[in-house]
């Protein structure tokens, strides 16, 4: 297949099967996650694909149009860090989809969880392969609201709505940050294209000798970090655990989180190779391994543990990908890139184990578990290798992707130089000793050691059934087999990443064994130190603790609920004055706005005038004209101060009536004609309500609030009545009306003598289609209201 | 419309509409209602009536054509004026227009008193009172 055609295929298939899902669930039922897995093979598939190319160094562009008028296409661009990132999102996705057939039980929603899974793939496939800037602003944020819904799956619980609200506040608020960041990539660059900035010199240079430089690097930073939960940002990964463990391994570990990561590596060809670069990713990428790495100790929930663990090796490869300078821009890269397809790998399956030990053991508690060994050997087996991995111990894959974090700390800090040529491997060294201390604690606190015999762990713990164990199984396969043969993976995947990004990337040379080397020597000093404090760990978390409950306001999430907390209080006090539940604050205030509405202008259209009523108003009027005026007052002033509602409504008839022979002296026989038909409808209606209500509704008028009311009505009488006589004055340039036209055209064009029917029916004729479905709205409301009545015995009305 | 007399009885007919619609009462309410909107048609068909208009009905075989209609032109913007313009005054006739507008709205006035009038009495019906305070006590 067309490698172009297969990539669009692969972004929006999951988009087109989401919806069928409800439907397939009739047929497949409880079964209907191995058709969702199906899916992800086939995109998993597709993508494949793309590999020759890549590695031939040829990535795949194309462009569809999408929004011509707002210069924005759809342009996809598959290069090998692209694809690199599509095989993670979709392998991890077919690995998870049927783990979850095993793990979901059949009394939940499916369909929908299914749904949102593929629609979170889908999404990520499509930040993956987008080419421009927007595109990718639309698909990020399709994942945040996509993780959003599958942290909060669980709808019932106060936990999942709390991890799901602060996971979409902080990811997509980033993305805002992020989107800020992508216009001022265009206002330096001129495009929204992605490859297009990156493969042009010229354009590269105008990004960096722009003043916007520094702030577009820091907005879009402040995208990648909130994603990738970096910095004060980290707050709503932990939380995001309320999720399903599937879920938490596919979004929160092994995909979504390194979107953030990816927009890094994807913008390091545009934006590196600065100072600016340098501190801002890799200080932020430093400081967050160590405080996550050392914030995990004091956790007690195996997935806790894992979550501050992504954090902090998502920190590996932040302060990787920030490795950079002028002349070696991409100098952490290949390292970087390496350790993304690694961390999956390990950090996926050590989620699938906590997921079949929280399964079988019924709790995720790491002091109530402990001693599993013996009744889960082949989840021991699984969970040791992948922890080993994380740790750093030959022959794994781990370990290869951290001896070149190590080597290329050291080559940093010697190109930095000064005091930097130390601190640079000591805080990668520090960050590799709490990654080996957490990893040891979550072997020994769920397989080694006696077997606590608390209440909630059953007493026989069963091993993990084939469908979960096998997906672990096969990651823990790829965690050898990458540890032993790092060429397939360095070929296939990593290189053309690598060279597609990095320009004069060298050929890598990955061995398992490359002899008594710097970073070499640094390994064995993790392993010794590491194994030498993990003596002090339960002391270190009890120190944590001590310290935290000392001062809660040394913490990002402290201010996160203060923020969070407040909005929420104001906002309810501003509505609440705001919307007080009554309707007469409302309709008093809406008089009294318009009144101001239209009586400013007035007075300032009158200043020179020095009156609010014009000079010259016509008293004139004949003798029954002034006896119709006065009926009409009569009978509305009949109908608003008679207290029982039949003489009221008589009054109002009656005012109707007298409408109707004010019509005629306007001009307007069409009008009085109609008004007499509708009064005498309305009328009737009004007769037949208030028979069968009770004549009369005692309403406490006090004084006071007569006369406000009073004062309010006289105020927008007055408005009226100013405006009126004002109308005439001509305030604005005086323009002939439309209604010339239609004099003139009545008889050629239509034929008709009767110039408003015309209009109605004909000039206007869509107005009055508007009009009959008005009506015939209000009549079939009528009768749903009179249908509505409980219990229904009563005969209704006809109207 | 220069009529003073005609100007003041409907704002004082605007005004006790409104008055009755801050009522709490749910029927005097929309009593209100049918009093301001009369209000509003006859604002609306009293602001295109000239002195001199005759009614908007041609005589058999009458044509109008003076050819005087509608030369939009550009050099009107730059005048602030946005919208057709004549030469002359044009007054012959009153404006239809004002009139199909407001024909249409006492019919739809017509459709949306029913329903709220409905709405009022099934309201009754539920909760056994009129009063628009006391059925907001009792939502709660």
């Amino acid at each position: 297949m067309d490698p172009s055609n297969a990539i669009v295929i692969a972004v929006f298939l999951p988009f087109i099967v989401t919806w069928t899902l409800p439907l397939l669930y009739k047929v497949f039922k409880q079964r209907i996650g191995w058709i969702a897995a199906a899916i992800a093979f086939t995109c998993f598939a597709l993508v494949a694909q793309v590999v020759p190319y890549t590695m031939a160094g040829t990535p795949i562009k194309d462009s569809w149009l999408w929004l011509p008028s707002a210069g924005l296409s759809f342009d996809i661009y598959g290069d090998g860090m692209a694809v690199l990132l599509a095989l993670i999102v979709t392998g991890v996705g077919v690995i998870i989809m049927s783990y979850s057939t095993g793990y979901m039980s059949t009394k939940e929603d499916l369909p929908r969880y299914y749904q949102w899974l593929l629609l979170f793939m889908g999404a990520m496939l499509g930040v993956a392969f987008t080419d421009n800037t927007i595109q990718m602003f639309v698909f990020w944020e399709l994942t945040s609201i996509t993780s959003f819904m599958l942290i909060g799956y669980w709808r019932e619980r106060p936990e999942s709505i709390y991890g799901a609200t602060k996971a979409l506040l902080v990811t997509a608020g980033g993305g805002l940050f992020m989107f800020a960041g992508f216009l001022l990539l265009r206002i330096a660059s001129g495009t929204y294209g992605i490859s297009e900035v990156a493969g042009s010199s010229e354009l590269l240079a105008n990004v960096h000798d722009s003043e916007l430089y520094v702030a577009t690097l820091i907005l879009i930073f402040i995208g990648a970090a909130s994603k990738s939960a970096q910095g004060p940002f980290y707050i709503w990964l932990p939380n995001a655990m309320e999720a399903p463990t599937p879920v938490s391994a596919f979004l929160h570990s092994a995909t979504m989180v390194k979107a953030g990561v990816y927009l890094v590596a994807r913008m390091h060809p545009i934006l590196s190779g600065t100072p600016e670069w340098l501190i801002l990713v890799s200080g932020t990428g430093m400081f967050t391994m160590v405080m996550a790495g050392f914030l995990a100790f004091r956790q007690t929930d195996i997935k806790a543990i894992l979550a501050y663990s992504t954090i902090s090796q998502l920190a590996y490869l932040m302060t990787m990908y920030g490795y950079s300078t002028a002349e070696h821009p991409g100098l952490g890269f290949a390292a970087a890139t390496f350790h993304l397809l690694n961390h999956s790998t390990f950090k996926a399956t050590l989620f699938l184990v906590a997921g079949i030990v929280a399964h079988e053991a019924a709790t995720r508690d790491i002091r109530k578990l402990g001693g599993l060994r013996k009744e889960m050997p082949k989840t021991f087996i699984v969970a040791v290798i992948a922890a080993a991995s994380m740790a750093g111990v030959p022959p794994l894959n781990g370990f290869l992707s951290k001896e070149m974090f190590y080597e290329t700390s050291l080559e940093i800090g010697h190109l930095v130089g000064g005091p930097w040529a130390l601190i640079f491997p000591v805080v990668a060294v520090m960050g590799g000793v709490f990654t080996l201390m957490y990893s040891i604690k979550l072997i020994d606190g769920i397989f080694l050691g006696e077997r606590t015999h608390d209440h909630d762990v059953p007493h026989h713990v069963h091993d993990a059934p084939l469908v979960m164990l096998a997906p672990a199984v096969f990651l823990v396969g790829l965690i050898i087999f990458f540890g032993l043969y790092p060429k397939f993976p360095i070929e296939t995947l990593i290189q053309p990443a690598y060279s597609g990004l990095v320009p004069g990337a060298e050929h890598l040379h990955i061995k398992l064994w490359h002899g008594i080397t710097t970073p070499f020597l640094m390994t064995v000093a993790t392993f010794a130190t590491g194994i030498i404090l993990y003596r002090f760990y339960n002391g270190i978390a009890a120190w944590q603790n001590s310290f935290s409950a000392r001062f809660p306001w040394i913490s990002v999430n402290y201010y996160y609920d203060w923020t969070v907390n407040n909005a929420r209080d104001v906002t309810h006090k501003i509505s609440a004055v705001f919307q007080p539940g009554p309707i007469g604050p409302y309709i008093k205030a809406s008089l009294l706005f318009m009144f101001f509405l239209a009586m400013v202008p007035l007075f300032y259209f009158h200043i020179p005038a020095g009156s609010i009523l014009p000079a010259g108003m016509n008293f004139n009027a004949q003798p029954y004209e002034i006896v119709l005026y006065a009926l009409m007052l009569v009978s509305a002033l009949g109908a608003m101060i008679i207290p029982r509602y039949l003489p009221a409504v008589i009054s109002l008839s009656a005012l109707g009536f007298l409408v109707s022979l004010l019509y005629m002296y306007l001009k307007a026989p069409d009008l009085a004609m109609t008004q007499v038909c509708v009064e005498t409808l309305s009328t009737i209606v009004f007769i037949l309500v208030i028979m069968k209500m009770p004549q009369k509704f005692k309403e406490p008028m006090p004084m006071g609030k007569v006369m406000v009311n009073l004062l309010i009505s006289g105020a927008v009488g007055f408005a009226v009545f100013a405006i009126m006589v004002n109308a005439n004055v001509g305030m604005l340039g005086s323009f002939e009306s439309f209604s010339q036209y239609f004099i003139e055209k009545s008889m050629a064009m239509t034929g008709g003598l009767n110039v408003v029917n015309v209009i109605v029916v004909d000039f206007r004729g869509y107005d009055t289609i508007g009009e009959i479905s008005v009506l015939s709205l209000a009549a079939l409301g009528v009768y749903n209201l009179i249908l509505s009545r409980a219990g229904g015995a009563e005969g209704g009305e006809d109207e | 419309m220069n009529n003073t007399l005609l100007a003041l009885t409907i704002s004082l007919l605007f005004g006790m509409g409104t008055f009755l619609i801050l009522r709490r009462d749910i029927m005097k309410v929309i009593i209100g209602f049918g009093i301001v909107s009369h209000a509003v048609n006859l604002y609306i068909v009293a602001s295109g009536v000239f002195s001199e208009g005759k009614v908007p009905i041609l005589e058999h075989g009458e044509h109008v054509n003076q050819g005087l209609v509608y030369n939009d032109n550009l050099a009107n913007l730059a005048a602030g004026i946005v919208g057709p313009t004549t030469t002359a005054p044009y007054t012959e006739f009153v404006d239809p227009l004002v009139q199909a507008l407001v024909l249409t709205a006492i019919v739809i006035g017509l459709a949306t008193t029913a329903f709220i009038l409905t709405l009022a009495y099934r309201i009754y019906e539920e909760y056994g009172t009129t009063d628009v305070q006391e059925l907001r006590r009792l939502w709660g």
